[in-house]
């Protein structure tokens, strides 16, 4: 195939050479051979570009397309310079517009060389179809009596025309075909409108030089249509020369930026390795998506064991199904993957820099699996943490209401029964009175014990008036004075209403058994998404968390929640516990 | 005097009653909910309802919701509620609905029949019960230095008196003093407390819990 392509670049310099040789004797004033050999020798140049880019992406049509504009231009240029030679006067003649379709088609296509949608297939297939149409009257009708300046038609005799049917008979025809070429024009614009909107961010910034390039000629088609009535541009008016040239060149030049792109992304593989060396683990996301230029690019990384993809942070992932939003690109074997890239599908058309880039993380890779299998564990031992707590809470709030309903409700019902007994028997059952009496007691205490017992494996008020009422209720009840600072009156939920009750119960016990303080200072507030609680006493200080399993269980407690317990007890200093408790979840 | 028994324990529904029956109470309703209790107040207008704090669906503080509603909506009837709690927030929230012909008891009370048929008659008529095992924790809480300390101990007592809600008359019945001298010792209690004076027996209530509790 390369063979193929060095054949069809030769074929264009060839063919561009005998152009410009053959302008010599052309009867033409010298600057206008000038500019001929100008834009001869810049088709050139696109002509050598299309077959870099064909040759490159043999696979994709857009460098074939690329290739065959130029070369379509420069055919058609024929009838000026060969205006006395029949063949490249009809194969010019039969080229006139082919440009059209072949520039729509590319421009279209790009970068895949397929035509995606409907629409798009359609119009291009409508203007190859104009294209051949709009040749037609040309090659059948000449006109010995045209205007000098469109000196090409004096000679059509010299080409294979069938009919010989005047041109000015059908006049009002190609000027109806050349008006045609506006509304085709904008109806492209629209399209390639289309195309930039519903782009993927990546696939946007592959388009984008093209389709400026691509708009700048459209515009100037436009308005070479609607001042001069044809598409045909000449060398003799200075501006539209240039412009054309412009133009001719424009396209290959930005297709090229866009090819340079991918050359500056291969060698930033190259620093994607120097860059994995230095970054922590969870910067090889970062480091990747640097180096693939695909802000939105995720990670996936396979973890054996449990047999699902996760993130860097061991949380569970699912993979998009790829469509035109998302790509996944999975690295390592089918069966068992290392990773999966989710990416914008603009990188499924570089496929080998995926390869590469891939390639060069796989050990960072594997690090960072590692890291995220141990995070998902850590995640989960959390998680549980957190639901052993909470089944414990739900398990005292229903053994508090248990005792409350059930064996208070019994010790009442037998009270009330005593309360009978002693009506029946009466006033004058002496020493029956006495054990009554003695019953009653024992009873009463039974109560108290009970009701002791309830509330300090879950208060009732907690959960019926808050947190508030049921610090003031500790406090009222506390053996060294406590005053209670601000108290957040927001519910901040079950969980951690009840952690900052008991951290508040635990050290108010732990201050009035070993501080030998004389006043407490108790405060809960809401800081940023955090629950703080604080307890200050001026005791004497000394308290170890480290012993005693109640401030163990309390930093247990408040760990699950994802928080964090500190005790300052600097000997003869008091003690300051301070606890935080995110509020979020 | 008339009284609806609400509580949704049948053997403390039928306890209760037989003992305000003996202690000459006329028990016109035993209900089990706070919607029949509603029902059954707005049918009969008794004098007190006895409504025990925790009732269905949830059996936190419905028996408390309840209390407020017939307080908003038939002044004239007292509510007497009873609890297991000795928070003191819930009696504040009790009083919060108006300072008379309500009652805030622990349930350990019906175990003596007096106690218990003593606040509901003084519920009936338009005074205000407080526990007096609630008002004994208040009382006897430690506090750091507090204007509390200038009270000699007869002003302590008649203090925790009038956190019951006795009236002048009755604190003087309980120390057999004359309702004169009670008098003087709330004035002077008022003035080392720097409360504001009231005028009533009852709107004093809540403003002595409120000193206690802070």
């Amino acid at each position: 195939m390369r063979a193929v392509r060095l054949l069809v670049w030769a074929a264009g310099g060839a063919l561009c050479a005998g152009m410009t040789l053959a302008l010599g004797p052309v009867d033409q004033p010298d600057v206008i051979k000038h500019r001929a050999v100008v834009y001869f020798t810049l088709s050139f140049i696109a002509i050598t570009i299309g077959v870099i880019v064909w040759d490159r992406r043999p696979d994709s049509r857009t460098g074939l397309l690329l290739t065959a504009l130029p070369f379509v231009e420069v055919i058609s240029d024929g009838k000026w310079i060969f205006w006395n030679h029949a063949f490249p006067v009809t194969l010019a003649l039969a080229c006139t517009v082919l440009y059209v379709p072949l520039f729509a088609h590319l421009v279209l296509s790009y970068p895949t060389g397929r035509l995606t949608t409907r629409l798009d297939r359609s119009f291009v297939l409508f203007t190859y179809g104009f294209a051949a149409v709009y040749a037609l009257p040309y090659l059948l009708v000449f006109d010995t009596r045209a205007p000098h300046d469109r000196f090409v038609y004096e000679c059509f005799d010299c080409a294979l025309p069938v009919t010989h049917v005047a041109s000015h008979d059908i006049n009002g025809l190609t000027d109806a075909l050349d008006w045609t070429l506006l509304p085709l024009a904008l109806v492209f614009l629209a399209l390639l409108g289309r195309k930039l909107v519903r782009a993927s961010p990546g696939g946007r910034r592959v388009v984008l030089p093209l389709s400026i390039a691509a708009f700048l000629a459209v515009a100037q088609f436009i308005a070479h249509i609607a001042l001069n009535g044809s598409p045909d541009t000449t060398w003799k008016d200075t501006s539209w020369f240039w412009i054309n040239s412009l133009v001719v060149i424009g396209i290959p030049v930005s297709l090229g930026l866009g090819l340079l792109w991918g050359r500056t992304a291969r060698s930033a593989v190259a620093d994607l390795v120097v860059d994995l060396e230095r970054t922590p683990p969870v910067g090889v996301r970062d480091a990747l998506a640097r180096t693939l230029r695909d802000p939105s690019l995720e990670l996936a990384l396979w973890l054996p064991d449990r047999g699902t993809y996760v993130d860097s942070h061991g949380r569970p992932l699912e993979l998009p199904t790829p469509g035109p939003e998302r790509a996944v690109t999975v690295i390592g074997e089918a069966e068992a993957p290392l990773a999966a890239f989710v990416h914008d599908p603009a990188l499924l058309e570089r496929p080998g820099l995926l390869e590469a880039a891939a390639a060069a993380a796989r050990l960072a890779l594997e690090n960072e699996r590692l890291q995220a299998e141990l995070r998902a564990q850590l995640a989960e031992l959390r998680a549980s943490r957190a639901r052993i707590v909470q089944a414990g809470d739900e398990e005292r709030r229903r053994l508090e209401r248990n005792l409350h309903d059930g064996a208070q409700q019994r010790l009442l019902g037998l009270g009330l029964a005593l309360q009978l007994v002693r009506v029946e028997l009466g006033p004058h059952a002496n020493g029956a009175s006495e054990l009554l009496t003695e019953a009653e007691e024992e009873l009463r205490a039974a109560l108290d014990d009970l009701r002791d017992l309830a509330r300090g494996i879950h208060p009732s008020i907690l959960t019926d008036q808050g947190l508030a009422a049921a610090l003031r209720s500790l406090a009222e009840r506390s053996t060294v004075p406590v005053s209670i600072g601000a108290v957040t009156e927001d519910r901040l939920g079950d969980p951690i209403e009840a952690a900052a009750y008991f951290i508040v119960s635990e050290s108010l016990a732990n201050v009035a058994k070993h501080a030998h303080a004389t006043t407490i200072r108790v405060s809960v507030t809401r800081r940023d998404e955090n629950a703080v609680v604080d307890i200050d006493d001026n005791g004497v200080g000394g308290a170890d968390p480290a012993c005693g399993s109640g401030l163990r269980g309390l930093s247990d407690r408040v760990q699950a929640l994802d928080g964090t317990l500190r005790v300052e007890s600097p000997s003869g200093g008091g003690t300051h516990i301070h606890a935080e408790i995110p509020c979020g979840s | 005097m008339r009284v609806v028994i609400a509580d949704d324990s049948v053997l403390l529904r039928e306890g209760v009653s037989r003992l305000l029956d003996d202690e000459q109470f006329d028990v016109v309703a035993k209900v089990s909910s706070p919607d029949e209790l509603l029902r059954c107040v707005a049918t009969e207008t008794p004098d007190v309802a006895v409504v025990d704090i925790r009732m269905p669906p949830t059996h936190t503080d419905e028996g408390l919701v309840a209390a407020e509603t017939i307080r908003g909506r038939w002044p004239r009837v007292g509510v007497l509620v009873l609890s297991q709690y000795t928070d003191t927030d819930y009696a504040l929230r009790l009083l919060d609905g108006g300072e008379e012909r309500c009652g805030y008891l622990l349930k350990d009370r019906v175990l003596d029949s007096g106690q218990l048929a003593d606040a509901v008659q003084r519920v009936g008529d338009g005074e205000v019960v407080v526990d007096p095992e609630l008002v004994a924790r208040l009382v006897g809480r430690v506090r750091p230095e507090s204007p509390l300390d200038e009270l000699t101990p007869r002003e302590h007592e008649v203090l925790a008196l009038m956190a019951e809600g006795l009236t002048d008359r009755g604190i003087g019945e309980r120390l057999f003093v004359t309702p004169k001298t009670v008098e003087t010792h709330v004035r002077h209690i008022f003035l080392k407390l720097r409360l504001p004076e009231s005028s009533s027996d009852n709107r004093r209530v809540r403003a002595v819990l409120t000193y206690l509790r802070n």
